[in-house]
């Protein structure tokens, strides 16, 4: 009976196929961006390049797509000095008008910056992501499945619901039985505008290895709260994002961190913005999980929107780190879509 | 002196000339109407402005018949291209562009197809189910039906 019972599932999902296929043509693409840097610091011109990403997408039936995200990047480690990652794969499937179901590794739907720009550097508003994501405060990628749905009514609310393998696992195996657990909503009441909140948790296992490849001590009860405003009009953009987390262990006890970041811009000419960005890290006395250095940062930059492929940045960051002191460097990037 | 005498006949006749194509220019940009055509199957035979720029702006997957949405436009660098991007976009044709390399990269949506011509975009639109495209005259193409759009065939 239960061999039956699975075989008639396996039939049911097979004859889904189909009818969703009909007699679709199958539509790819296949994009990427690029980005070439060179930049001035300690006293010394350094050239360097980006990453080189590949997306694709494609559309298998009626109701069925795929983004695949390759990014190709220096990396010391490798006999070659370079590295593949897979970004992203997402197989997503239409249930309904705008909602989805999307299975495969995304980038966690947690703030507005790690859904949209992926790692489209032409996208970016500046040259560099905020420092959130350095700090390694937020998992990037959750490997999983998702429930996501997006301008629903009026107000365009949408909402991503996930279940990934958490923090240790990788991309094949979960390193426990505990999930993470991914509630993300987002409104955009007006053009242009985008305000968000999202709950991430997540119960690490002791002797998990973190973002920073620590080693857990303890058992970790992880609670991340985010909120974000985006705006991004004819003259001003504004996008601001803050993220609390929580890590709680029978030990220790909870310790709190936020991270935030502003960013605004203001479009001189239609094609040339000047903005600035200012990050904070802040993290609770005796953090277990992260690697404790708080952190401010002042960004200032000048964007050149060449054309709708074409960026050209410049930009001077002043950070003071609790552990490195004050850094300053000039940046100027190219960056490209092709 | 001599100067003068020439100069003011030639230069009226060049100002007027400029005037009117001045004035041609700005009556031509306001006079180009655009038409929003479908498949038979998918979109409905009426809708308002916002819905139909709603739809253009990839904010709605499928058809309230089920038939999932396609949109098809004309190039940005074609004339009838860039009077879409003025008036359902409110964007330059980079812009556009730029705005669904965004849209496409993150997953949310499907790039629409671009066309180079008025009757490669019928020919698409009459084969698509779900498709919706617009065009630059009131189209009688096979295959295709309009949509009347705040009441008026064309906007």
């Amino acid at each position: 009976m239960p061999r039956l019972k699975s075989i008639s599932i396996v039939c049911t999902l097979l004859v889904f196929i189909c009818n969703s296929s009909g007699l679709y043509s199958q539509n790819t693409q296949i994009r990427g961006f690029v980005d070439a840097l060179a930049g001035l610091q300690k006293g010394k011109v350094s050239f360097s390049l980006g990453e080189q990403d590949l997306f694709i997408t494609s559309e298998l039936s009626d109701r069925f797509s795929f983004l695949g995200e390759s990014v190709f990047r220096f990396t010391n480690t490798t006999p070659t000095k370079f590295s593949v990652s897979i970004e992203r794969v997402v197989i997503k499937y239409n249930i309904a008008g705008n909602h989805n179901i999307l299975l495969g590794k995304h980038h966690t739907p947690i703030n507005y910056w790690n859904d949209t720009y992926h790692h489209g550097r032409v996208l970016f508003p500046t040259i560099f992501r905020p420092l959130l994501f350095d700090a390694n405060i937020i998992p990037l990628h959750t490997t999983g499945i998702s429930l996501q749905g997006q301008n629903l009514g009026d107000m365009k609310f949408g909402y991503d619901l996930m279940v990934g393998n958490g923090i240790g696992s990788t991309d094949v195996l979960d390193n426990d039985k505990r999930k993470s657990i991914t509630a993300a909503v987002h409104l955009k009441p007006v053009e242009g505008l985008r305000f968000g909140l999202s709950w991430y948790n997540d119960v690490i296992t002791k002797g998990a290895a973190t973002h920073d490849g620590m080693l857990l001590g303890w058992t970790v009860n992880q609670n991340l709260f985010t909120g974000s405003i985006a705006y991004f009009g004819d003259k001003f953009e504004v996008l601001a994002e803050g993220t609390t987390g929580t890590n709680k262990t029978d030990t220790t006890g909870s310790q709190h961190t936020t991270a935030a970041y502003i960013y605004t811009g203001f479009k001189i000419k239609e094609k040339i913005v000047p903005y600035l960005r200012l990050d904070n890290l802040h993290f609770g006395q005796g953090e277990i999980f992260y690697n404790k250095n708080n952190t401010t940062s002042i960004v200032a930059g000048i964007r050149y929107n060449i054309n709708y492929v074409t960026a050209l940045k410049l930009e001077y960051q002043h950070q003071h780190g609790e552990k490195e002191g004050d850094t300053n460097r000039l940046t100027m990037q190219l960056a490209i879509g092709f | 002196m001599t100067f003068q005498t020439f100069s003011i006949p030639v230069y009226r006749k060049y100002l007027s000339i400029l005037l009117l194509l001045f004035a041609g220019l700005i009556i031509n940009a306001q006079d180009v109407t655009l038409t929003a055509i479908s498949h038979p199957r998918g979109a409905p035979a009426i809708m308002k402005m916002s819905d139909l720029k709603s739809i253009l702006k990839g904010e709605k997957q499928r058809w309230s018949d089920g038939t999932k949405v396609s949109i098809v436009l004309m190039k940005t660098n074609t004339s009838t291209g860039e009077i879409t991007c003025q008036k359902i976009y409110s964007m330059s044709g980079d812009k556009v562009k730029r705005f669904w390399l965004g849209l496409s990269f993150s997953g949310k949506a499907d790039a629409p197809t671009f066309c180079n011509s008025v009757a490669e975009l019928e020919s698409i639109v009459a084969q698509t189910p779900g498709a919706i495209g617009i065009i630059d005259k009131v189209s009688t193409g096979t295959g295709i039906k309009i949509i009347m759009v705040d009441g008026k065939n064309s906007f």
